[in-house]
């Protein structure tokens, strides 16, 4: 067997491939003070690349470069809702630089005119601070352009082309261009080849790049996932491609990283040894609001475990990064999604509950059961609800539980994640009236995101009588600013071409390598017995036994 | 439980051992982000001011009924910082109050804004304690911040730093808002500055040409080790964008190292623009941030320009010169390590307030090639063109909309720790106005 010594990557002198003859009558300078000497005499070969050292902290005053911001799916719901009213409050907030244009891509007949008639109107409703700045509309409007063009329609991207030279040339946009896919998924391949046709992924030697935003869902199995990425990845390249969840735009996603990372207190205590199970949970107290053909097709697993769950819960799991570099923290997110093996069918009958919503009271308002929502099946299987427990296998999680839920119509909306640690070893205080409860950490991602320590404390008095309490911080609190969208932080993050809050390919392939057995596992099995949660419950009864076979049970939130 | 009749006219009903005189309940449905005054009541000394507090807090764990129905009420304290505002005047008082009750959301936990009244005369303490609550949202608790407004007079407004510490909130941060003119030499100042984290300043409203502020702060900050925000080095933020994105270019990058003038022309009233007439804190922050960043040191600090008005002043004698021409500002000489680099702030004779900094210039050379930066202030925007070997090379626009008092005190109660790079600018400001 033949070893190859690896050249060491902390190495700044070139070494001498294995084998080559070493020149006569020079030595190889072996001592240290033959080393420093030989360095004195020679320029070093790898030199530093230059940093501009004017922009150490302007950070928060980074304003992107110049570009055109191609949204394909103009007129739909997300570009109305979301993404429009985002690229507005950073316009508003001086976040953009003069030199920009929104070009919307749609296949509705709009003039200029009438786009931004449409856009106004849905800023009115949807602009996180109302009313709309007048005179941040009107030039946030005269940087608004409609391009009309059927997805896959050659000619639609030909003129797109010439349109994006017209824009470099009068609003100098420097050829950086993001294209931002706010379509149904069906449309991507076809819109990112189209691209790759027309030369629109090629970055220019001196400036102007070029990056996609994709929006979930990616793929609806590893398969599909697979081949997406494949179609994706043969015209862009991995880094000019940003996989949004949005969910990783929230401040308190986001708090994550800083509370686990920036404070020494928790790290110590963040493992199998003080921590006795996890639980994510992510509530809607909404149906499908009108979206039923959609969901029809994707259920609780597709929406929301494959991407947001798995995504908090590898930032909960994952091991810290050795830099805040995009790669460098996706590297340890997607470590984590590895060690969760692929369940088989045993084990998704076991640990993963399913459920659909039946008709009944959500805030004091009678619903519909999900059978009976617009465009959906009657006889519908899609599951509105899941509850699942995972392990990783690694040496600092090794048999603590995770436990994560999902499902629409539930009591409120809420998001959390709760890391409860293990009982004290010791009860001390016998006398005490009751059990102290094992501490707790909980981080509320929605609403009122903040985060709660659970402790016991002495209750005033003669006796020793210890109370469960909670020092509670709220964002409200103590920042009781606005928080920006996690859209606004995820499309600036990606004008300026840091993808750390953005997914890899290899963390969508490795997360539909656990979501798409528990997929198939239903597929082989009988039909389940579907309604069979209330709406305005906690979901079906099985969840609660999947704790409750621990000797756990959900948080009440 | 009984019933009393509070300020705002609403009856609450609390058991009959509370006195809650103080407590203010109106009985308009609040709004969020809206903050309303919740506690009012006097203190003379700073045990009244302790029970006082201490009064506004105890009444929140009561059951309240305002008319009857369940009423909002006090529900967390902020914790997040003090905030103490030195007013050497009331209306400065008045108008630093004013701009604290706009940052709502953002108060700081505990706001003291203290004043001295007649320091000859017998001494005597005179505080307003006042809660002010908002709700940040329609289903949040109310969180309330609290302010207090005090005058000292006799021995005890000469000992502020004494008065303050006590009613500090323990274990929170102090930032020290001293708007107007400060001396930081002076028995006052140092006492109150032995206990901040954080001094909040605007240069730019200081008194003549400022310098000789700018050398007392940085020996303060270094001193007592403080955080500086002075706004007038934050207000130029925009402009720091502007000038890094230049050197953010790949064919402008090698020429960082190589800068080799530095001109920074500043608006003012005064016709002749003589140095000492205007406040020029902003434009050598300027310079000073340039420096620091690029490691800079000073060979010859500012001194006026000779001009030809004043060598006409020379020549004449005491006689004044017959055309009186814009004095050509101050001037000074660094060294960044491979040659001189000279620096200008020049005035010009302009409608725009008084040390606003008009435009920057920078000109570095290297290898037989000349870049030529030029960043200018338009109304909402600052321009940015670039030129190498006078073919233009860029041109940019960053937008730039000015910043009231109430959006930089609130980025002050809000930014993290130390700014380094602002430490660094303030030093070398110091520095090359020969601190």
């Amino acid at each position: 067997m033949t070893v190859t010594k690896e050249p060491s990557r902390r190495s700044t002198v070139p070494e001498a491939p294995v084998g080559a003859p070493v020149k006569p009558g020079k030595e190889q300078p072996r001592t240290m003070r033959e080393l420093r000497i030989a360095r004195e005499g020679k320029k070093r070969t790898a030199t530093k690349p230059l940093e501009n050292p004017l922009r150490e902290g302007l950070r928060l005053e980074r304003m992107p470069e110049p570009f055109a911001f191609v949204l394909f799916g103009g007129t739909g719901d997300l570009a109305h809702r979301k993404v429009i009213p985002a690229l507005y409050q950073l316009w508003r907030t001086n976040l953009l630089p003069h030199e920009y244009m929104l070009i919307a891509v749609g296949r509705r007949p709009y003039t200029d005119d009438k786009f931004r008639a449409e856009i106004r109107a849905s800023l009115d409703t949807f602009s996180r601070v109302l009313p709309v700045d007048e005179e941040a509309w009107e030039g946030f409007a005269q940087r608004l352009t409609y391009h009309q063009g059927n997805f896959a329609d050659a000619s639609s991207y030909d003129r797109l082309t010439v349109l994006l030279e017209k824009v470099q040339q009068k609003e100098g946009t420097r050829g950086n261009c993001l294209f931002y896919l706010a379509t149904h998924a069906s449309d991507f391949p076809e819109i990112v080849a189209q691209l790759g046709r027309v030369g629109l992924d090629h970055e220019m030697h001196g400036g102007g790049w070029r990056r996609v935003i994709i929006e979930k869902p990616f793929g609806r199995d590893l398969d599909s996932a697979t081949r997406l990425n494949r179609e994706v990845l043969k015209v862009f390249r991995e880094k000019q491609v940003y996989r949004i969840d949005h969910y990783l735009g929230k401040e308190t996603v986001r708090n994550l990283l800083v509370f686990r990372f920036g404070n020494g207190i928790f790290e110590p205590v963040w493992n199998r040894r003080y921590v006795d199970h996890v639980q994510i949970t992510v509530a809607e107290s909404i149906g499908v609001e009108g979206r039923g053909a959609f969901y029809e097709e994707t259920g609780a697993s597709r929406d929301f475990l494959q991407n947001h769950l798995i995504q908090l819960l590898s930032l909960v799991a994952m091991e810290p990064p050795a830099s805040f570099d995009a790669d460098a923290l996706r590297d340890e997110k997607v470590k984590v999604v590895r060690a969760i093996p692929p369940p088989p069918k045993t084990q998704v009958m076991r640990d993963v509950v399913r459920g659909q919503y039946g008709r009944g009271w959500v805030a004091a308002e009678e619903v519909p059961g999900y059978r009976q929502e617009p465009d959906v099946d009657p006889h519908s299987e899609t599951e509105t609800f899941i509850a699942a427990r995972f392990e990783i296998d690694d040496w600092r999680w090794a048999d603590v539980p995770f436990y994560l839920r999902t499902g629409k119509r539930l009591p409120k909306r809420a998001s959390e994640i709760a890391i409860q640690f293990k009982e004290v070893p010791h009860r001390l205080f016998r006398d005490a009236t009751g059990d102290p409860e094992p501490n707790l950490l909980a981080m509320r991602i929605q609403p009122d995101e903040g985060i709660l320590l659970r402790f016991g404390a002495k209750v005033p008095g003669l006796g020793i009588d210890v109370r469960t309490v909670n020092m509670d911080f709220t964002y409200g609190s103590s920042f009781s600013v606005d928080s920006p969208d996690a859209y606004e932080t995820l499309i600036l993050d990606a004008l300026l071409g840091d993808a750390s809050l953005f997914t890899r390919a290899d963390e969508v392939e490795e997360a539909w390598g656990i979501v798409t057995p528990i997929i198939d596992a239903w597929a082989d099995s009988p039909p389940p017995d579907f309604p069979n949660y209330e709406a305005g419950s906690w979901g079906p009864e099985p969840a609660d036994l999947l704790l409750a076979r621990d000797g756990r049970r959900w948080r009440r939130i | 439980m009984v019933e009393q009749t509070v300020r705002g006219g609403a009856t609450v009903t609390v058991p009959p051992d509370v006195d809650i005189g103080g407590l203010i309940i109106d009985s308009r449905p609040q709004k969020p982000g809206e903050p309303v005054l919740r506690w009012s009541s006097r203190a003379h000394s700073i045990a009244e001011i302790d029970r006082e507090l201490a009064r506004m807090w105890a009444i929140p764990k009561l059951v309240t009924q305002i008319d009857g129905v369940e009423a909002r009420h006090i529900a967390a304290r902020t914790s997040v910082m003090n905030l103490v505002v030195v007013a050497r005047r009331p209306e400065i008082g008045e108008h630093a109050a004013a701009t604290i009750q706009q940052l709502t959301g953002r108060h700081p936990s505990r706001t003291l804004i203290v004043s001295t009244g007649d320091p000859d005369g017998p001494t005597w303490i005179n505080a307003m304690v006042q809660a002010h609550c908002m709700l940040p949202g329609e289903d949040a608790p109310e969180t309330c911040a609290e302010m207090i407004y005090l005058t000292a007079g006799g021995d005890a407004g000469r000992h502020l730093g004494a008065i303050v510490e006590p009613l500090l909130v323990h274990d929170l941060p102090v930032t020290l808002w001293w708007p107007g003119e400060q001396h930081f030499q002076m028995a006052i100042a140092q006492g109150l500055l032995k206990i901040t984290d954080r001094l909040v300043v605007d240069g730019s409203s200081w008194s003549g040409d400022g310098l000789q502020h700018v050398r007392d702060m940085a020996r303060a900050m270094d001193q007592a080790r403080l955080a500086v925000f002075d706004f007038a080095l934050v207000r130029q933020s925009r402009w720091r964008e502007a000038i890094a994105s230049v050197f953010d270019m790949p064919e402008c990058l090698p020429y960082i190292r190589s800068i080799r003038r530095v001109a920074v022309a500043y608006a003012t009233h005064d016709p002749t623009g003589t140095p000492g007439t205007t406040n020029v804190v902003k434009p050598i922050y300027h310079a000073a941030w340039l420096a620091s960043r690029l490691e800079m040191r000073v060979v010859k600090p500012l001194t006026p320009v000779a001009t030809p008005a004043s060598r006409a002043t020379r020549q004449a004698g005491a006689g004044r010169p017959r055309h009186a021409a814009t004095h050509r500002g101050l001037s000074a000489v660094l060294h960044d390590g491979h040659a001189e680099v000279a620096v200008v702030i020049r005035p010009i004779a302009s409608p725009m307030p008084s040390g606003t900094t008009l435009r920057v210039e920078l000109l570095a050379e290297r290898r037989g090639s000349e870049l030529r930066a030029d960043v200018t202030a338009e109304a909402e925007t600052v321009r940015v063109r670039v030129w190498e070997d006078g073919v233009e090379l860029l041109e940019r626009l960053f937008r730039s909309a000015r910043r009231t008092e109430v959006d930089l005190l609130a980025e002050a109660i809000e930014a993290p720790g130390a700014d380094p790079v602002a430490a660094g600018a303030i030093r070398m400001a110091a520095a090359m106005v020969g601190g």
